[in-house]
């Protein structure tokens, strides 16, 4: 969270912003995080791509997803976890 | 009890896009909700809550029921939309856009603060709100936080004044 208890900067907006979605943020978090989206449009567009992001990934079935897709996926998160 | 709530121009909630009943001939509807700040709940402004939620578009709203005042907002459980603050107007607006940029650039000048005036003045197509929170930053780096909320209450003045706001 911010130094300050007045105002948050975009960085800690983007790090915040999904318990923002889920109402997740402490109330005065919660208003400090909307004061600051009151005079920053970046952050205001930024916010909104997140939640359709998350409208978008939620209405996703894992039947939805091809299975060559999911192969690619499988194989990556395997390299990944390899390290 | 007296408040004030700034809206979107179509009437919508700025941050929840809620249709509200907006006055016409007379007040709006009651509108009720749970009452969980930042959550839930009727959000609206008294006259020095308004520096932080500057908007476009300002209605006096009457609270009833349940009615929480904390240091940034007021909640309250039923509220209804009174009248359109009509002082509140665009040249209001940029009137108050231009005095909080001249109070940044006054406060950044007085206290070798200069870095700030490259900040200033391409921020002003961005509004009040942007001005408002800049002029009150560089106070908050001259004084910390007493130099902040002085400087929020000196627009909160300018406000009170142009538009003939009372609590």
């Amino acid at each position: 969270m911010s130094h300050s208890p007045l105002h948050i900067s975009c960085q800690e907006v983007v790090e915040l912003v999904t318990d923002y979605v889920e109402q997740a943020l402490p109330a005065d978090q919660a208003s400090v995080f909307e004061q600051h989206l009151n005079f920053c449009d970046g952050c205001v567009l930024y916010v909104d791509q997140v939640r359709k992001t998350i409208d978008v990934v939620g209405e996703l079935r894992a039947e939805d997803v091809p299975e060559e897709t999911k192969a690619k996926l499988m194989s990556a998160f395997r390299d990944w976890k390899r390290g | 009890m007296k408040a004030y709530k700034f809206l979107r121009p179509q009437g919508t909630g700025v941050f929840t896009g809620y249709g509200w009943p907006l006055p016409a001939a007379g007040p709006g509807e009651w509108v009720s909700a749970d009452l969980d700040p930042c959550h839930s709940g009727i959000h609206a402004c008294a006259v020095y809550h308004l520096p932080l939620w500057l908007g476009r578009i300002l209605y006096e709203i009457e609270l009833d029921g349940e009615i929480v005042d904390d240091a940034m907002k007021l909640v309250a459980s039923r509220g209804r939309l009174v009248r359109r603050v009509d002082r509140w107007d665009e040249q209001a607006y940029a009137e108050y856009t231009r005095m909080c940029a001249d109070r940044a650039h006054e406060l950044a000048q007085e206290h070798g603060l200069e870095g700030w005036d490259a900040v200033i003045e391409p921020s002003v197509p961005e509004g009040g709100a942007l001005l408002g929170f800049i002029a009150a930053r560089i106070a908050e780096e001259i004084d910390g936080e007493d130099g902040y909320h002085r400087e929020r209450a000196t627009q909160t003045d300018w406000l009170a004044d142009r538009l003939q706001l009372s609590s």
